[in-house]
């Protein structure tokens, strides 16, 4: 036991020490301060009026009416008008004066004159609803989100009462439906929205296939770090090639638990103090409020128990599988390429975390939850859309872990003779040869 | 107490198509130094790796300081510097060689101390704290020994400690080893250097093809091969010494190293006739000596020259 110990703090303490991992500790904190800071700050830095020249070329009162309706919309949470509107009324003539003001448009040195677009509105585009806007900003999609939302609701009202339609009357009508999600837990309710348990389940898949992948690679390159410098045969005399094998992987795999502890407690830490932290960065009192508002996913200790167990259980699962294809190899490169395959399992596993996001309690999640090769990324995900039933839960966990123990031995068989093994890599045949002697 | 440090019993080892050992039976005895022999491919390391149950034996059985248990579970009373060497470059070394030694079942606080003993032993304290890879590759190699003994085992186990190394650790290395033995430890080292073992072994095994040729004390070996050898070399005329020595009647067989040879007399040849006709000839003669047969001599007259070239070999972990 003391042995094992000894491989597995040294494996630990090798990766714990490189500059990669420090590297990805940071990093993820850094991305999670800079992704929840990044829609505040944004809002704050929306700061000038849009400059937009409304090129009227309508018959009759709708152009008014738009430049009126845009120059009256504010910025979220603020007095600041989003636009300064000018209305250039161009009759019959819209597409010169529509070039001589595009040419006014994105310059830099001309002050005043400036503009950041050119709005044309004629009888046509009013009537389809297909508006030309030529502009600096077209690539935002939240200005022109917010731009067409500003447009239809002038021009629904223009079009009502063409129509003879008391606007009054029928806007109330015309109010946009939202169904309004809350996540209920076993019979409570959690206070989450749907879109945020949304958010948790596809956060947790990409840490859970990035995790096993990054240190499963990693188990990979140090079994064919030891073959390579010959290490492996002084370990061999004082210890079993299985403790050999295992220690490694739990050595990785504390490194790779470590990591996911610290961004998990980041994560907490920051999104509970994160008005504080915004205040810091000096957001606006609007942008914190409206911030507040937003209830974030909490991880309940359930699904952490369920997220934890098929880590555990999939990285071992992953980690055995690179550990003895590693083993039959003679070089990174090869190992790089022979690994392949593995990898690609991963990748599926990942895919189909994604099929779950629809149906996570249909038949393909159920069926897939059994796979145990795929258990490991769709289950935790499943789990946190929509309940699983116990029984089904077990079953799972079971076959994972049945397949696990089997994986692990008989990767086990196959690093005993592989370590030892150099010259030409072993053909499939002769593989399965030695799981079976 | 225990007799015998090793014992092996008819031990086997068949490869995919090939066999690298053939009911190999070796005895080695509490303290001394033990020299394994063999020409490359012979079986050595195979053998060597049996007896750390690194490979499992095909038959026979493997018997440790007398008793049942394995190797293993034996680690800390053994010491193991196998032949293809290596450390892990990133390491800091002294915490490589405290990693050894646990590995071994050394208490960490114990291993720091023999670590620190060690380095300052071999005049390494003051790179402890530097990695493996920042070290020269002598100075590697100094590691890799420190590796295989510090944690003083009753039972040091080398195979091919001597190849590669640079003079000074080679001398390094000798010192250390003779030293283990006087301290009545066991010592069961490999080479294919007749010479090497000849200085330094009191037991030697000599094995080609995976089977033993012979073994025993070097002494009783040499004098059972008789003192029937002359070591000879010339300054001058030696195509006519060839031609002496070519004669049958006065000489059996001749190792020919140019200006000098090694001869073993045939039988009912006299050594005085040899130089006689070697003076007749006029060969130009700088050294005439009636000797004990060498082991390089004594292993060609065992199992021919054919058998000191190695066999066509599969990859030995092959399993």
């Amino acid at each position: 036991m003391h042995k094992i110990w000894a491989i597995v703090r040294r494996e630990f303490l090798d990766k714990v020490r490189t500059k990669a991992f420090l590297i990805g500790t940071l990093l993820f904190p850094v991305l999670m301060i800079g992704l929840s800071l990044l829609p505040v700050l944004l809002n704050r830095r929306e700061s000038a009026p849009k400059r937009i020249a409304v090129v009227d070329g309508t018959h009759g009162e709708v152009g008014m009416k738009v430049t009126e309706a845009l120059a009256a919309a504010r910025r979220q949470g603020t007095e600041g008008t989003r636009y300064t509107v000018s209305r250039v009324p161009a009759q019959n003539r819209t597409d010169a004066v529509r070039d001589s003001l595009v040419a006014l448009v994105g310059l830099e040195q001309a002050g005043s004159e400036t503009l950041d677009g050119v709005l044309v509105l004629t009888d046509e585009s009013v009537d389809s609803g297909r508006i030309p806007y030529l502009g600096v900003n077209v690539g935002s999609m939240g200005d022109m989100n917010k731009l067409e939302s500003e447009l239809q609701t002038a021009l629904r009202l223009e079009r009502l009462r063409r129509a003879g339609v008391d606007p009054f009357v029928a806007m109330p009508a015309l109010r946009p439906i939202d169904v309004v999600t809350q996540k209920v837990t076993a019979g409570k309710l959690t206070g989450e929205s749907g879109g945020s348990s949304f958010i948790l389940a596809y956060i947790m898949g990409l840490v859970l296939y990035v995790v096993m992948l990054m240190y499963g690679i990693q188990v990979m390159s140090s079994v064919v770090e030891e073959k390579t410098s010959r290490i492996a045969e002084v370990l061999m005399s004082s210890v079993t090639p299985f403790q050999m094998m295992l220690g490694k992987v739990f050595g990785v795999g504390a490194a790779a638990l470590l990591q996911l502890v610290i961004w998990g407690t980041t994560a907490t830490l920051l999104t509970t103090y994160r008005a504080q932290l915004a205040k810091l960065f000096g957001a606006s009192p609007d942008a914190m409020a409206s911030m507040a508002t937003m209830k974030l996913p909490s991880l309940r200790p359930d699904l952490l128990a369920v997220f934890l167990i098929y880590f555990v259980l999939g990285f071992l699962l992953f980690a055995a599988m690179y550990a003895a294809v590693a083993a039959m190899c003679n070089s990174q490169q090869e190992a790089q390429q022979a690994v392949v395959p593995v990898s690609m399992t991963m990748v599926v596993g990942y895919v189909t975390m994604f099929s779950m996001l629809n149906d996570p309690s249909g038949s393909l999640a159920t069926t897939l939850s059994l796979i145990p090769l795929l258990a490991p990324f769709v289950v935790p995900v499943r789990y946190s859309l929509a309940p699983i039933p116990l029984p089904e839960l077990l079953l799972s966990i079971a076959l994972t872990f049945g397949a696990m123990l089997l994986v692990v031995w008989v990767a086990g068989r196959i690093y005993r003779v592989g370590i030892l093994l150099h010259g030409k890599r072993p053909k499939l045949r002769e593989v399965l040869r030695w799981v079976t002697a | 107490m225990y007799q015998n440090a090793i014992e092996l019993n008819g031990i086997s080892k068949r490869f995919a198509g090939h066999t690298a050992v053939r009911s190999l039976s070796l005895t080695v005895p509490r303290g001394g130094i033990y020299g394994l022999l063999g020409p490359n491919g012979a079986g050595k390391s195979t053998t060597i790796r049996m007896i750390l149950s690194i490979l499992l034996p095909d038959e026979g059985t493997v018997t440790l300081f007398g008793g049942e248990a394995a190797s293993r579970a034996l680690s800390m009373r053994i010491g193991y510097l196998p032949e293809e060497r290596g450390l892990y470059r990133r390491m800091i070394v002294q915490e490589h060689l405290v990693f050894l030694a646990e590995i071994k079942g050394i208490p960490r606080a114990r291993a720091r101390e023999l670590t620190k003993h060690w380095l300052a032993r071999l005049g390494l304290s003051d790179w402890g704290k530097r990695r493996v890879e920042d070290l020269s590759k002598g100075m590697q190699q100094k590691v890799q020994f420190i590796g295989a003994l510090l944690h003083e085992p009753e039972l040091v186990i080398l195979d091919e400690p001597f190849s590669g190394l640079d003079p000074v650790n080679s001398q390094v290395m000798r010192d250390v080893v003779v030293e283990i033995a006087r301290e009545g430890r066991t010592v069961l080292f490999s080479t294919h250097i007749m010479e090497q073992a000849e200085r330094m072994c009191d037991r030697i095994a000599i094995i080609a093809r995976g089977e033993k040729v012979v073994d025993g004390r070097l002494a009783d070996i040499k004098s059972e091969a008789g003192v029937r050898n002359v070591a000879l070399a010339f300054h001058r005329n030696q195509d006519a010494a060839a031609r002496v020595l070519a004669d049958r009647n006065l000489v059996a067989r001749v190792d020919d190293y140019g200006a000098s040879a090694e001869v073993e007399l045939a039988a009912g040849a006299a050594s005085d006739a040899l130089l006689q006709a070697l003076m007749a000839a006029g060969v130009g003669i700088l050294r005439f000596e009636v000797v004990e047969p060498s082991l390089q001599s004594i292993f060609i007259a065992k199992v021919g020259l054919d058998a000191a070239t190695a066999p066509a070999r599969e990859d030995l972990a092959h399993a």
